[in-house]
């Protein structure tokens, strides 16, 4: 083979699989799954409960290593991306530290890359008006509701302008309408760092409207089950989730999945 | 009718109507004891308060001063035994060898029964002030270090992934997450022992100090039924310091953990 490569691509993930021990039993979490998620580029995972999502996210942030086959991030081993502090994630769980009041979780990574105070200061406070938080700085995680607790830990992972961001489920625990609108937030942040975004869902629409392409994945075992490119323009407004186009999409992935 | 739903929605309220109902029930068996059941030596057995009370505005500056040598002496005991437990438990955390070497000691060391260890240790030092501070020293150093060790072994898993996706090197894994998520356990160690470390210190005097509430307790006891309610305020004297340090910790312990769940107010109240 001649054929020069043209790119690497920013996550590369060749026939991975991933068995999980427990006591008697084997779960066949992902089998043979291979994707390549280009730099910029914002895909989603989506599929019911158990298939794998949060399986896939955590072997790409180098949280647990697959039990066969290869990942490369940037053409290098995925834990040289995790030392290299490439990764911000947003955990299924909102994972806030009980003793930081809200605008010191979100302060926390920019702690650990070295923002000085005052700039880290003023970080906050932009992020904190994005997530709509701005009057509950000073609480504690637990003064606050389960979506509000889920906006911090967003912002925190925004915060410090990841090349790659991961999010597994992050607007699940929110209403229709901060959903939305956190979705058309997370797109304009997006346009303009143009870091990669691997988005973990349940939600058929939310996908669409948010990604250049969907990975499908279907449950026992966790496979990829099909790649939807969304060709719907940027920037997207909420008007074309009434679009035709947006609904022959929407159909389209529930077939995949009542044809699995 | 408003004045009534105030007091009994007061903080306090409680606390005293329980200090109270004690006192009385004190008095009132007390009473009790000596003129009804008329049992041999009874104010021996439960003195009346307002004898006790008497007897305080004589002896009260003795019991102070006294007081005061056994809680400083206790106190110091009590820091360099935390200190060392919490040192301990630290080292534990990061090397399983060091738990595996020292661990067995530790717990075998808490077998020593203190009133066989008090003398011994008495005897070694000769100093009433170091023997006393060793042996309040040695309470302590168990509960915390165990605590300790607890609550860094404890840490959330998810909180550790989200470290671990920093690449947070091991020690600001420990300062930013290991322990602050230990600082409920270490004040746990630290209520458990406060008391303990005072008991101890009384223990020592009782062997033999010069100074210290414990040898006036001896010496009111040597001297019988005469020195029934000095012997009592010294017995009770002992008590409250071990109920002023277990607050002194507690008090600590809400200032610099407000977070903890037990703070938070729970539904209905407040
Ligand atoms: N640490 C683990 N040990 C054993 N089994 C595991 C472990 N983690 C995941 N699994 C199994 O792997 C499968 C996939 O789990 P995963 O959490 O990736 O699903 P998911 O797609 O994220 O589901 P959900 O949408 O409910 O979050 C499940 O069957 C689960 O039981
Ligand atoms: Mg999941």
């Amino acid at each position: 083979m001649t054929v020069a490569k043209v790119y690497t691509p920013e996550i590369q993930l060749d026939h991975v699989s991933m068995r999980f021990q427990t006591d008697k039993t084997e779960v066949v979490a992902l089998e043979n799954v291979s994707v390549d998620i280009q730099k910029g580029e914002f895909v989603s995972l989506l599929g019911p409960s158990g298939c794998g999502k949060t399986t896939l996210l955590r072997i790409m942030a180098d949280l647990i290593q697959p039990t066969s086959g290869e990942i490369k991030v940037a053409g290098k081993s995925a834990k040289e991306a995790r030392l290299a502090q490439k990764y911000g994630i947003v955990f299924q769980s909102p994972v806030l530290y009980d003793w930081r009041k809200v605008k010191e979780n979100i302060s926390l990574p920019l702690e650990m890359t070295g923002v000085k105070k005052g700039e880290r200061e003023s970080r906050v406070d932009e992020l904190l008006q994005l997530v709509g938080l701005t009057n509950f700085q000073d609480k504690y995680p637990w003064q606050l509701s389960g979506g509000m607790q889920q906006r911090v830990a967003i912002a925190r992972a925004l915060a410090m302008e990841p090349e790659i961001l991961l999010m597994d489920e992050p607007f699940s625990a929110l209403d229709e309408f901060s959903r939305e609108r956190l979705n058309e937030e997370l797109l304009s942040i997006w346009s303009k760092v143009k870091n990669t975004v691997v988005f973990v869902t349940h939600s058929i629409p939310e996908a669409i409207f948010l990604s250049d392409r969907v990975f499908v994945l279907s449950p026992h075992p966790g496979r990829l089950a099909a790649v939807v490119d969304i060709p719907i323009p940027r920037p997207r407004k909420q008007e074309i989730r009434q679009s035709k186009e947006f609904y022959q999409l929407i159909s389209g992935i529930r077939n995949i999945f009542e044809g699995v | 009718m408003r004045n009534t739903f105030v007091l009994s929605r007061s903080r306090w309220t409680p606390t005293l109507s329980w200090i109270i109902g004690v006192l009385v029930i004190w008095e009132v068996c007390s009473w009790l004891l000596l003129h009804v059941i008329q049992v041999p030596l009874a104010q021996s057995k439960l003195p009346f308060i307002h004898m006790l009370a008497q007897t305080l505005i004589g002896y009260g500056t003795t019991l102070l001063t006294e007081g005061w040598v056994t809680f400083k002496n206790a106190g110091i005991g009590f820091f360099v035994g935390a200190t060392a437990g919490l040192i301990l438990a630290i080292l534990m955390s990061i090397s399983k060898w060091i738990e595996q070497l020292t661990f067995p000691y530790a717990v075998a060391s808490q077998m020593i029964p203190i009133l066989g260890l008090a003398p011994i240790v008495f005897g070694i030092v000769r100093d009433d002030q170091l023997a006393r501070i060793l042996i309040a020293g040695y309470i302590t150093f168990f509960p915390v270090a165990l605590n300790v060790l607890r609550g860094l072994r404890s840490t959330n898993p998810s909180a550790l992934e989200l470290m671990y996706s920093y690449a947070a090197k091991p020690w600001t894994i420990y300062w930013k997450l290991r322990f602050p998520g230990m600082l409920p356990g270490l004040f746990t160690g630290l209520k458990i022992a406060a008391p303990l470390a005072v008991t101890g210190a009384i223990l020592v005097e009782l062997m033999g100090a010069t100074n210290g509430i414990g040898v006036i307790m001896l010496r009111n006891l040597y001297y019988g039924p005469s020195h029934i309610y000095m012997f009592w305020l010294t017995v009770i004297t002992g008590a409250l310091l071990g109920i002023l340090s277990y607050s002194i910790i507690s008090f600590i312990e809400r200032w610099i953990t407000p977070w903890q769940p037990e703070y938070r107010p729970s539904g209905g109240e407040d």
